[in-house]
């Protein structure tokens, strides 16, 4: 998947100007930048929800568009917001298969079915919960964020972009996402994660792009960096650095 | 440890189903006409025509919503039907033209909350003195006496024992609880109370949904009506002004939250079981009728805050 210098504006705002990035099934990228710099703009344009002012978008080396979440979701791009989109109330299989419920005869539910694959997918996942009859509200932070990201893969995302994963958890339950992210890396998805959270990242990403007042400041392999150089980047310290390289 | 907390909605049934043990225990000990199969149907009798109604709001409430126009929507069913058998008009087509008239009124309601996003507490507290006024508008405040003709049957025929309205009423209730466990539509029932804009975000719709939910409980509450008017052989204009509080008490009661997404129709009826048993024993028990109403408020208080502190979480 490839955008190709796109801009969007709101208004006098130029929230994103010229940006051009690749992303790589069994590759994480880690996309910083300080409030405001347009990560969460860039996120919104390739789940479809804002339209882009300009640029282009491929998907394995096909010219696509991306302007309604639905074009977003057909060609496999799933986002796991910051608040998750849960319903806390219900059972995490329910969860899982929200709006895409195994049916039978059109009109029923197939629990059995649905319970089923959620176990699988959780096993495959690596993903340990008390029960998956539980109700959402009843987990942890970082248990709650496996839910969604199960969620999202079972939606057929084979692009996942997560924001701010690992906002609202302690240490522990920041590994366990960190461990699961590693995980859908080596089922070959191709990963966004969108983060503040300047530890570990790069451990768990494979390149790093920092933006900066909405443009792209830095594009770089994470083996070849560090985490002095995002902060030099993200504020503005450091000059900007696309290394062209990062796209192998 | 975390299963014992997951069963909370299990626990809500439990301690209402052992309340009903105690109460009909206490009545049938105070009381010898009590625990008589005549007394039973009597009790059953009694909360089956509101019974109809508190499971369309349950449904309406599951969903986070809810609905104060539904006596209101009752009483004008009845006036439809009433002046259409004074019409001589046939069976048949009295019973489809009250429901049809209750679902228009319910789609009324959806209206105002799903496409003009007003609040339900607002739009149905409109709606409710809006329908009432219809409903004694339609006469100028007069009854129609209808008496006894082919309708009565619904309202005062038995079968297998038992008055036709309360099969009526199981059969809705056995009808709901298949609908809002088997179905996807009834799990996407709940998930809507949960959480509506995520259900938005997967492609649920959610608007759709809740539009229904006013529209079946309006036309439940027109059967209601119709029933009232079959039972009574006249339809009062103000049939039933009043108990919307006790229907959404019963509700309450058996466990539905205000915020919706949780609790079910099996509350709804243990709920509606213990108000009807209460309401029931404090009259053979011949005990001050002003009493009644203390009662139930009391039980209502202290069931919910019993729920309350055993979820350790509640209204902040």
């Amino acid at each position: 998947m490839a955008m190709s210098n796109v801009s969007k504006a709101f208004g006098q705002v130029h929230a994103l100007v010229d940006v051009s990035l690749n992303l790589y099934a069994g590759e994480v990228l880690g996309l910083l930048g300080d409030n405001g710099a347009g990560k969460s703009t860039l996120i919104k344009i390739l789940s479809g929800n804002h339209r882009p002012d300009q640029g282009s978008f491929e998907y394995q080396g096909k010219p696509v568009t991306i302007s309604h979440p639905a074009e977003a979701q057909a060609l496999g791009i799933a986002t796991v917001y910051q608040d998750l989109a849960l319903v806390e109330t219900r059972p995490v299989s329910h969860n899982i298969y929200l709006g895409r419920e195994p049916r039978r005869f059109g009109l029923f539910l197939d629990r059995r079915k649905m319970e089923r694959d959620a176990t699988v997918m959780l096993d495959d996942l690596n993903i340990r919960l008390p029960s998956q009859k539980v109700d959402v509200e009843l987990l942890s932070g970082g248990q709650r964020q496996a839910v969604a990201l199960s969620r999202a893969i079972a939606m057929g995302g084979n692009i996942l972009l997560l924001d701010e994963p690992t906002a609202a958890l302690g240490v522990e339950q920041t590994q366990q996402v960190h461990q699961l992210i590693t995980g859908m890396r080596k089922q070959g998805k191709a990963v966004v994660v969108i983060t503040h959270d300047l530890s570990d990242i790069l451990d768990i990403t494979d390149r790093i792009a920092v933006l900066r007042q909405g443009k792209l400041w830095a594009y770089a392999p994470s083996k070849t960096i560090t985490t002095n150089h995002i902060i030099g980047w993200i504020t503005g310290v450091m000059p900007p650095s696309i290394h062209n390289g990062a796209d192998q | 440890m975390i299963s014992a907390f997951k069963k909370q909605d299990n626990w809500t049934l439990i301690g209402l189903f052992i309340t009903l043990l105690l109460m009909i225990a206490l009545f049938s000990w105070q009381s010898e006409f009590f625990f008589t199969t005549r007394n039973f149907i009597n009790i059953g009798q009694a909360i089956s025509i509101r019974g109809l109604i508190a499971i369309g709001l349950t449904v309406v409430m599951i969903t986070g919503g809810l609905d104060l126009s539904m006596a209101a929507v009752a009483a004008v069913a009845g006036m439809v039907t009433a002046s259409l058998i004074s019409l001589d008009v046939n069976s048949v087509v009295v019973g489809v033209a009250g429901i049809l008239a209750a679902g228009v009124l319910g789609s009324f309601n959806a209206l105002l909350i799903v496409k003009f996003r007003i609040n339900p507490i607002i739009a149905t507290l409109g709606t409710l003195l809006f329908y009432r006024g219809l409903a004694f508008v339609s006469t100028g405040g007069d009854n129609i006496v209808v008496g006894v003709n082919a309708w009565s049957n619904l309202g005062r025929g038995s079968w297998l024992g038992a008055p036709i309205t309360v099969w009526l009423f199981l059969a809705v209730v056995v009808l709901g609880m298949f609908f809002m466990r088997f179905t996807v539509a009834g799990s996407h029932l709940y998930a809507v109370g949960g959480n509506s804009e995520a259900c938005r975000n997967v492609g649920i719709r959610v608007d759709r949904l809740r539009g229904w939910t006013y529209v079946v409980q309006a036309c439940l509450a027109g059967l209601a009506g119709l029933m009232l008017t079959s039972q009574s052989g006249t339809a009062l204009p103000s049939a039933l002004n009043g108990a919307e509080l006790d229907i959404i008490a019963a509700v309450l009661l058996g466990g539905i939250a205000l915020s919706g997404g949780r609790g079910g129709l099996l509350g709804t009826l243990l709920g509606l079981l213990i108000i009807g048993v209460v309401q029931n024993g404090l009259i053979l028990l011949q005990v001050q009728i002003y009493w009644q109403s203390v009662v139930r408020g009391a039980i209502l208080i202290i069931a919910v805050t019993l729920d309350s502190l055993r979820r350790g979480g509640g209204y902040r």
